[in-house]
């Protein structure tokens, strides 16, 4: 589809650029007072109007952009991910006490554009803008992780965040020119025709461009071993940035990651994504499964040893990575499905976690275990979701943790392989139970009773209760959300 | 004559580089890099791509490196002290795991690559020319010209945020 | 072009490595930096002689957008460097270790 045709299937991200523009240019003609309600206002308009436009925007017959965006209910899929996650820290970053005494203008318009970079990682079929919307995601995280500018720690992870993110890159930067060299062209199924037509004896260069690949994304997902920055940024990062990172990129990463490594190094794109199989002699499964093991088992034993809650939060969320890695070996369609909808309803428990410890900072200004002793009693109505979101991240019934979880491990047992990894993954969760049981262990269990509870600000309690609501809902009825995702596993291809 | 030549800047590309990265006083990295640079473009003009190679003087050479050059004055950085040692290694199981993936990158790679392209690929005119790679980057590369128009806007914005002190 | 493509290759690889060397055991910010710009010129190197082995010019397209994001990357990471030595003074990034536990 030629440039200009294609804008009719863009809006959605034209819409977003635009408010991003009024964003910059209301900063320079309203005056400070009042400015960061304003530009809240604005913000969270720009979600609602870029949501309806998603909502009726027609899915094209073809690629757009000559070939460089796909408009397919995949990528639509995530962009209501995107687009959830980013809608609820706009809602409840005013009430975050870390940011009072910012300016707030730049925060909102970053992320408004990292949103933007998401975008066009979940719908990339071009090495060039692959590339490209990943660096726009990271380059936005990075500003947004050293937003406290006059706070160390901000800083330095926002250093240590730079300095991982551009080593990555470049290493995946590296993967991508080798696949370029094979292809001659920047179409992904371009590139997916050449690697199938390598010639005898040099098979191992599709390997080494996977994992150079691997890298870059696994970065974006924290897998390990590019996980480093996590923690530091985790904790360095404003909370509200932290919750954010922890979800939508990680979203965007698995998007890039199924479709591109799917398509690329899948045996045949013509063939149904029921039954996909890699390249003929890419041990693509068991490099996957390595990688998924090692990420579920480091995530959870170095969480096991953090004391700060945002800490063990991070290291919790590298090893749901791993979890859902687990899928990643087979990549076929329930796979995908099992991936979609984990990310679904992690996106719920991890965010809820993370306001959670938002308000507990607000309150008490808390961030290691053994400060939120008798929290249960002290404001009872965060602290109670906040043992739901915990049993969701361990994936204990009914919730909906536990559903996201049993279509994961039911993707290796129907396709009876990797049994072994299925196995770890078992064994982590149960590791996995000791640390999200600490916490709950140290707010209903220590501590004395008191006579005063507290609450904070009304909308920081609606939207923990609000996270809450799907948490527990999807873990007994899940077919609407599972409908939904089926009826997204459409991914372009050319041929279709 | 060619061949001579793209060993010689080939060369001098690897020395420079090695320079760089062994050295202890930022300033000379500088200086150091900005040279390979040159180079590096001297390669660029003898594959044809001429367009690229302007851009290597200009950007790298010039803005990039001027730009690190600045920063080294500015921050007025201190050659690292002789008895620090040159390397620290907190993760060397890390470091390990990457360094083994170089020998297989520079084991496996140039090796593939010469089998692959034992058959010349099709050639099409003049692709230094810059009317030919302008017209792909308004054509077929438009979007990602005009997002990475975003992003250095993106990266503009973030520059002067963080680096200024209140605003 | 007489020289074969996988000397270019080679070439560029070997620069890569050195590339990655200087990002895993240099301690200074700087020379960091440095070491990815590094690597990123390899990737160009090899993007460059790839368009020139195909005789398209879709390589050079990518060398172009390649260069604008490390202009941008280094802008942005200098920025953070230089915030970061308002308040701590240095820019060796072994004195940075406030965030391990």
């Amino acid at each position: 589809m030629t440039n200009l045709q294609s804008t009719a299937y863009f809006l959605p991200e034209l819409l977003i650029t635009g408010f991003a523009v009024l964003i910059v240019l209301i900063d320079v003609f309203i005056g400070r007072a009042g400015r960061n309600r304003v530009i809240w206002t604005l913000s969270l308009t720009a979600v609602v109007v870029v949501g309806v436009a998603l909502y009726v925007q027609p899915v094209p017959g073809e690629a757009l952009f000559y070939g460089s965006l796909a408009a397919d209910p995949f990528s639509r899929f995530f962009k209501w991910i995107f687009l959830l996650a980013t809608a609820i820290i706009y809602f409840i970053s005013p009430y975050t006490r870390q940011l009072k005494d910012t300016a707030q203008n730049e925060y909102y318009l970053f992320l408004l554009l990292v949103m933007l970079g998401m975008f066009l990682m979940a719908s990339a079929l071009d090495l060039i803008i692959i590339y490209l919307s990943i660096e726009i995601v990271s380059i936005g995280s990075f500003v947004l992780a050293g937003f406290l500018k006059s706070d160390r720690l901000s800083n330095e992870s926002s250093l240590k965040y730079v300095i991982y993110g551009a080593f990555s890159s470049g290493i995946m930067l590296y993967g991508l020119t080798l696949l370029f060299g094979l292809a001659g062209s920047t179409s992904i199924f371009d590139v997916q025709e050449a690697l199938a037509n390598l010639p005898q004896g040099s098979e191992l260069m599709a390997l080494v461009a996977l994992v150079m690949i691997l890298v870059g994304f696994g970065y974006k997902i924290s897998m390990v071993p590019f996980h480093f920055w996590t923690p530091d940024v985790y904790q360095g990062a404003p909370t509200t940035i932290t919750a954010y990172l922890s979800v939508a990129p990680k979203a965007a990463g698995f998007a890039l990651l199924l479709r591109v490594l799917g398509i690329t190094f899948g045996a045949d794109p013509s063939i149904p994504w029921e039954e996909w199989v890699p390249l003929t002699g890419l041990p693509f499964g068991v490099l996957i499964a390595v990688f998924a093991a090692l990420t579920m088992t480091i995530g959870n034993v170095l969480a096991i040893q953090q004391d700060s809650v945002k800490r063990m939060l991070a290291y919790s969320s590298v090893a749901h990575a791993g979890y859902m890695l687990m899928a990643v070996t087979l990549m076929n369609a329930q796979a995908l499905q099992a991936i979609m909808f984990y990310l679904a309803v992690y996106l719920f428990m991890n965010l809820g976690a993370f306001v959670v410890a938002i308000v507990v900072h607000n309150q008490f200004g808390y961030d290691d275990i053994d400060d939120w002793k008798g929290l249960g009693f002290k404001i009872p109505l965060i602290a109670v979701p906040m043992g739901i979101f915990l049993f969701g991240l361990t994936g204990l019934p009914p919730t909906a943790g536990f559903i996201g979880k049993v279509y994961l491990f039911a993707v290796l047992i129907a396709a009876k392989q990797f049994w072994w990894l299925a196995v770890v993954g078992v064994l982590n969760s149960v590791v996995s139970l000791y640390y999200y049981m600490r916490i709950l262990k140290v707010m209903f269990m220590d501590g004395e009773p008191v006579d005063k509870t507290v609450s904070d600000h009304p909308a920081m309690t609606a939207t923990v209760l609000a996270l809450m609501v799907p948490v527990l809902l999807l873990g007994v009825y899940w077919s609407p959300l599972l409908e939904l995702i089926r009826s997204s596993l459409r991914i372009f291809s050319p041929g279709l | 004559m060619t061949t001579a030549l793209f060993y010689l800047f080939a060369a001098l590309l690897i020395g420079s580089a090695l320079f760089v990265v062994l050295n202890r006083n930022p300033m000379y990295s500088v200086v150091a890099l900005v040279f390979g640079f040159a180079n590096l473009a001297g390669i660029y003009f003898l594959l044809e791509a001429y367009f690229i190679g302007a851009l290597q003087v200009l950007v790298y050479a010039g803005a990039i490196m001027v730009l690190f050059l600045f920063v080294v004055m500015l921050l007025d950085v201190k050659p690292d002290k002789p008895r620090r040692g040159l390397v620290h290694l907190d993760r060397w199981w890390f470091a390990i795991l990457v360094v083994l993936f170089l020998g297989l990158l520079l084991g496996i790679v140039p090796g593939a690559v010469r089998l692959i392209t034992s058959v010349p690929a099709g050639h099409e005119a003049d692709i230094g020319n810059v009317e030919r790679v302008g017209q792909a980057l308004f054509t077929s590369y438009l979007l990602p010209f005009e997002v990475a128009a975003l992003l250095l806007t993106v990266a503009l914005i973030g520059t002067v945020f963080l680096a200024k002190r209140k605003i | 072009m007489v020289v074969p493509l996988h000397h270019i290759i080679a070439i560029a690889s070997l620069l890569f490595s050195i590339g990655v060397l200087g990002v895993l055991f240099r301690r200074n910010a700087i020379i960091v930096f440095m070491s990815i710009e590094i690597m990123l010129n390899a990737v160009n190197l090899a993007f460059v002689a790839f368009s020139n082995y195909h005789g398209n010019v879709h390589g050079q397209v990518f060398v172009f957008f390649t260069m604008t994001l490390a202009a941008a990357e280094v802008a942005v990471g200098l920025a953070i460097i230089i915030s970061l030595f308002r308040n701590l003074q240095t820019s060796d990034i072994t004195e940075i270790h406030n965030l391990k536990n």
